[in-house]
């Protein structure tokens, strides 16, 4: 019993007052001083023992009152566990049904369905179970319940889905989903045990055993027997009219089949090829397309592999081939013959996005066609005047990137346009053959696939000052930014501090300039955000360019943004194979989702390991993580508050109908009777 | 005696009303309520031609110690040189003790209790004696003699007796055996001995201890005190009786104490009286919500018989 007003207790000193008022009655009128009771006799009847216990009774009911009334104002709880509650005799059947993509093989699923269904209808009267899907992730069906009617309804809505299934993964996961109780937990594990479901650390596999509870495993092996399975492992273009298919026979040792692949580009149109294909047996085999033309933009590619097996999901791939013309990019100089023009624009049309830079004057550029590129270069920042740095400014703030370099121009001036560093002591220049790079922040984007810049051979270098809202990406030895980011409203700022014309520095004759141009490219764009070719229940980065992410459609057709969400960056969970279409300001993008390929090894795990598997579990001391083990999700199984105030009130009203009674014969006088 | 009559006049118009008992509550000086009471009653006493109290002169006698130098006549000393002291008609020169039991039973009272009024009689008695010249004396007693004077007639006994009777208190339980003992082994002369007490005891034991006394030759009488309450208690329900004495309760009922009580009260006053009658002693029963005169009556009656 809990009390949830207990401070009324105090009340209970009020008992003091009957007690009190009862001891003075007992003395004051208890007995009566007499000269002598020599003369006297005793009464035959004993009215005073009699008036004495009435006189106690009636005490006790006061103070009973007294009590009762405090109690019931200090809110006593029972709490009771509720009906069907978990005891230490109570299992707890944990069901875990396997819905990865591996399950869509022959009946698998249906196997696995009706071996939970048993489950449920063998357990025990004082049993509970509840229900889990595990795939990608862990889901829960049906809390702890023992209605079985419930949980197999719960069954029914089970579907298999395209995820990949780790063993410890949903060992873990279910750690956070299940709460522990004093049940006796029972892992039922439903799965086709895959080999490549497998945790890497056997450990992560064995669930913890949480409170002294017994936790043990009994699997349930939908298929026993290798099954060969066949899946379109790649697809690539390796000439911009030949396709290649890549085969797989995931069953080692199995032998070779016929098998006809057919390529489906952008939904038949504008042709469908059908060749027929011998696999070979083990490994991947690959068969070439020949004359395929694609249209421009973002092709689809399916390729199907018939007949099929007994997972026919995996016959079948999706891909996109980008068979966009080079993008435009502006490049912005004074100096439309300097050697700097020339390295950045053989550096742009050399990396495989491929741009096409149109090279145009500062003096002569007008800025209202900024805004039909996603970002800009500029040779020699320094040469922007007032003007027009306040438009490129603005451009920036909207949501645009400009890749910059400092050069001549910036002599005596104090701030770098746009980016509104500050060059440091008013110096112009220094000349330093000393500099090299001393740091290189390899997590950023632009850097993280370069090598080399630890190599430059560095003779000037502008004594900027970053400042705070700015990210020196590459320091230079003294301290000295060499590559700078700032962020400015929706857009980035990206300054090199270096000319580009070879004097100041060797980075643009380093193949290193080549791969940093092609990642610089790929950052201001927002285009490393989109991987078009993407595996199930993996999420779609997209990014603010243009001052919108865009509008995003899933393989149906259904916009998945709402009009406010499209103006937010979003992660957006990939949950179906096929083509998904990103569309932004003047872009249209496709990205083709497809199942992981490890679902389509169907090798299982040897009996040995299922076997270890199960006794570990057995003999578990909680080897892994799981903090709450295996065990009930007691959601249900709070215990029931009863307040029973109400009942207190009841017997009050009996007390004190008791005590009316009881003082009203007290007072009464008696005559009494010898 | 004069003056002190006036002061009685201007104090109190009515003379039956200083014998009062609840009027004589009033009065917190015992002395001045035995005053109040004799002089009360005395100025009764002068409608009545029988019990003259005057200063009538009888003899002379010859002064002995513990006579009162006052009552010395100088006239004769100085013609004779002799001390002799006037004798006046009504006066003897008895021995007055008075016996006050303050046992715990004596307390009991409904509107006062019987020790307080055995004080105003015992106080009023010591009065009208040390009036008459009578030498007087006091033992206050329960289970043991608490305070005992000699009978003396000298000067501030009167005062001395009312003091001691001022300080007794009702406790203790009542056994006459030792008091009265020792009463005898003390008292020498003959005398009137007044004992005021509720004699809660067996009437035998009565018998016993006060005979000797009266053999002995002293002239005894029992003031027999008894509260309305004791003797027609009126109870409307059982009651739980705790005796004032032992501690002892019993329950009684109230039909019990409505018919079978009264009687067993009466029998036991009637049997008091009739030890005392054995004894050649008087027995007075006085209810405590009685005038103090009847008393005073029959002491002045008893010591004109022993005249």
């Amino acid at each position: 019993m809990s009390l949830l007003s207990p401070l009324f207790l105090f009340g209970l000193l009020g008992i003091a007052l009957p007690i009190w008022l009862h001891r003075l009655q007992t003395n004051a009128m208890e007995r009566e001083k007499f000269s002598s009771i020599m003369f006297l006799e005793q009464s035959q009847q004993r009215v005073h023992v009699r008036r004495k216990l009435k006189y106690l009774i009636l005490m006790a009911l006061r103070i009973l009152f007294l009590v009762l009334l405090m109690l019931a104002f200090t809110k006593p709880v029972f709490f009771v566990p509720p009906e069907g509650a978990v005891t230490e005799d109570t299992n707890h059947h944990v069901i875990v049904v396997d819905t990865s993509f591996s399950m869509r093989e022959g009946d698998s699923f249906q196997q696995a369905i009706s071996q939970a269904d048993d489950i449920i209808n063998n357990m025990g009267t004082d049993d509970i179970a509840s229900l889990y899907r595990a795939s990608g992730t862990v889901q829960t069906v049906s809390t702890a319940t023992a209605d079985q009617a419930q949980l197999l309804a719960a069954l029914e809505t089970i579907e298999p889905d395209n995820g990949h299934l780790d063993i410890g993964a949903m060992i873990a996961a279910l750690d956070s989903l299940i709460e522990s109780s004093q049940a006796n937990f029972i892992l039922h594990f439903i799965s086709d045990y895959q080999q490549s479901g497998q945790a890497v650390r056997f450990a992560d596999m064995i669930p913890d055993a949480i409170n002294g509870r017994p936790v043990s495993l009994n699997i349930h092996q939908v298929k026993s027997a290798h099954v060969p399975n066949w899946s379109v492992a790649s697809v690539e273009v390796t000439e911009i009219d030949k396709v290649r298919v890549g085969l797989k026979n995931n069953s080692a040792g199995d032998l070779g089949a016929e098998k006809t692949v057919s390529l489906v580009i952008n939904n038949g149109t504008p042709q469908s090829l059908t060749q027929t294909f011998t696999a070979p047996a083990g490994g991947i085999g690959y068969i070439t397309f020949e004359n395929v033309s694609f249209a421009d933009g973002d092709n689809r590619l399916d390729v199907t592999v018939t007949p099929n097996d007994s997972l026919p999901d995996d016959d079948r791939r999706y891909t996109v081939f980008d068979n966009s013309p080079p993008a435009p990019v502006i490049l912005l100089t004074a100096n439309p013959d300097s050697l700097a023009v020339t390295y950045i624009t053989t550096a742009l049309e050399t990396v495989p996005r491929g741009y096409e830079v149109e090279v145009l004057n500062l003096n002569d550029f007008d800025p209202r066609i900024l805004q039909r590129y996603p970002w800009i270069v500029i040779d020699d920042i320094g040469a922007v005047n007032e003007s027009l740095a306040q438009q490129l400014q603005t451009y920036v703030d909207g949501g645009g990137a400009i890749l910059a370099a400092v050069g001549p121009s910036m002599a005596g001036r104090q701030l770098i346009p746009v980016g509104g560093q500050t060059v440091g002591g008013g110096l112009t220049f220094s000349r330093n053959t000393d500099y090299s790079v001393q740091r290189v922040n390899t997590a950023h984007p632009v850097l993280n696939r370069a090598s080399g810049w630890n190599n430059l051979v560095i003779s000037r270098i502008l004594p900027i000052e970053a400042g705070a809202d700015s990210n020196v990406l590459i320091n230079l030895s003294g301290n000295i930014p060499f590559l700078i980011e700032r962020n400015i409203g929706l857009g980035r700022f990206l300054l090199l501090n270096t000319n580009l014309d070879n004097t100041w520095s060797d980075l643009p004759v380093r193949s290193v300039f080549v791969s940093f141009i092609s990642e610089a490219a790929r950052h201001l764009s927002n285009e490393e955000l989109l991987v078009k070719e993407q595996t199930i229940n993996s999420f779609l980065q997209l990014g603010q360019s243009g001052g919108a992410s865009g509008q995003v459609y899933d393989p149906n057709g259904t916009s998945l943004l709402s009009l406010a969400a499209t103006t937010r960056a979003q992660n957006i969970p990939l949950t179906e194979t096929g083509y998904y279409r990103v569309v932004t300001l003047g872009r249209d993008v496709l990205v083709a989702v497809n199942p992981d390929a490890r679902e389509s090894d169907l090798t299982i795990m040897d009996a040995q390991t299922l076997q270890n598997w199960e006794t570990m579990v057995a003999g578990s001391t909680g080897t892994t993580s799981l903090v709450d083990g295996v065990a009930i999700n007691i959601a249900d199984e709070e215990p029931v508050a009863l307040e029973f105030w109400r009942v207190l009130l009841v017997l009050l009203a009996v007390i004190v109908l008791m005590e009316s009674l009881l003082g009203n014969r007290y007072l009464r006088f008696n005559t009494g009777n010898t | 005696m004069q003056t002190g009559q006036n002061d009685n006049k201007k104090n109190v118009r009515a003379p039956t009303r200083l014998l009062d008992p609840g009027v004589l509550s009033s009065l917190s000086n015992l002395e001045l309520v035995a005053k109040a009471v004799v002089e009360g009653f005395v100025m009764g006493l002068h409608r009545s031609p029988k019990f003259g109290f005057s200063q009538e002169f009888v003899e002379y006698r010859s002064y002995v110690e513990g006579d009162d130098p006052r009552h010395i006549d100088w006239n004769v000393f100085s013609r004779t040189d002799k001390t002799v002291i006037k004798l006046f008609k009504g006066e003897t020169n008895s021995h007055l003790m008075l016996l006050l039991d303050t046992s715990a039973s004596m307390g009991f009272g409904v509107s006062r209790s019987k020790l307080q009024y055995g004080k105003y009689l015992a106080a009023s008695l010591a009065y009208l004696a040390s009036r008459q010249h009578d030498a007087i004396g006091a033992m206050i007693f329960n289970d043991e003699v608490v305070q005992y004077r000699p009978a003396t007639s000298k000067s501030g006994t009167l005062q001395s007796v009312i003091h001691t009777l001022d300080k007794a208190e009702a406790v203790e339980g009542t056994a006459m055996h030792k008091p009265f003992s020792r009463f005898r082994e003390h008292v020498k002369k003959r005398g009137l001995v007044a004992v005021i007490s509720d004699f809660y005891c067996d009437p035998e034991a009565l018998l016993e201890n006060v005979r000797p006394l009266a053999l002995h030759g002293q002239d005894v009488i029992l003031f027999h005190l008894m509260d309305p309450g004791e003797l027609n208690p009126d109870i409307k329900e059982s009651t739980l009786y705790e005796d004032m004495e032992s501690g002892e309760a019993i329950e009684v009922s109230p039909l019990f104490m409505k018919e079978d009580y009264p009687e067993k009260i009466k029998a036991h006053i009637a049997a008091i009286a009739k030890t005392a009658k054995g004894m050649n002693a008087d027995h007075i029963l006085l209810n405590t919500q009685e005038p103090l005169d009847r008393a005073l009556h029959s002491y002045l009656t008893f010591r004109e018989k022993r005249a």
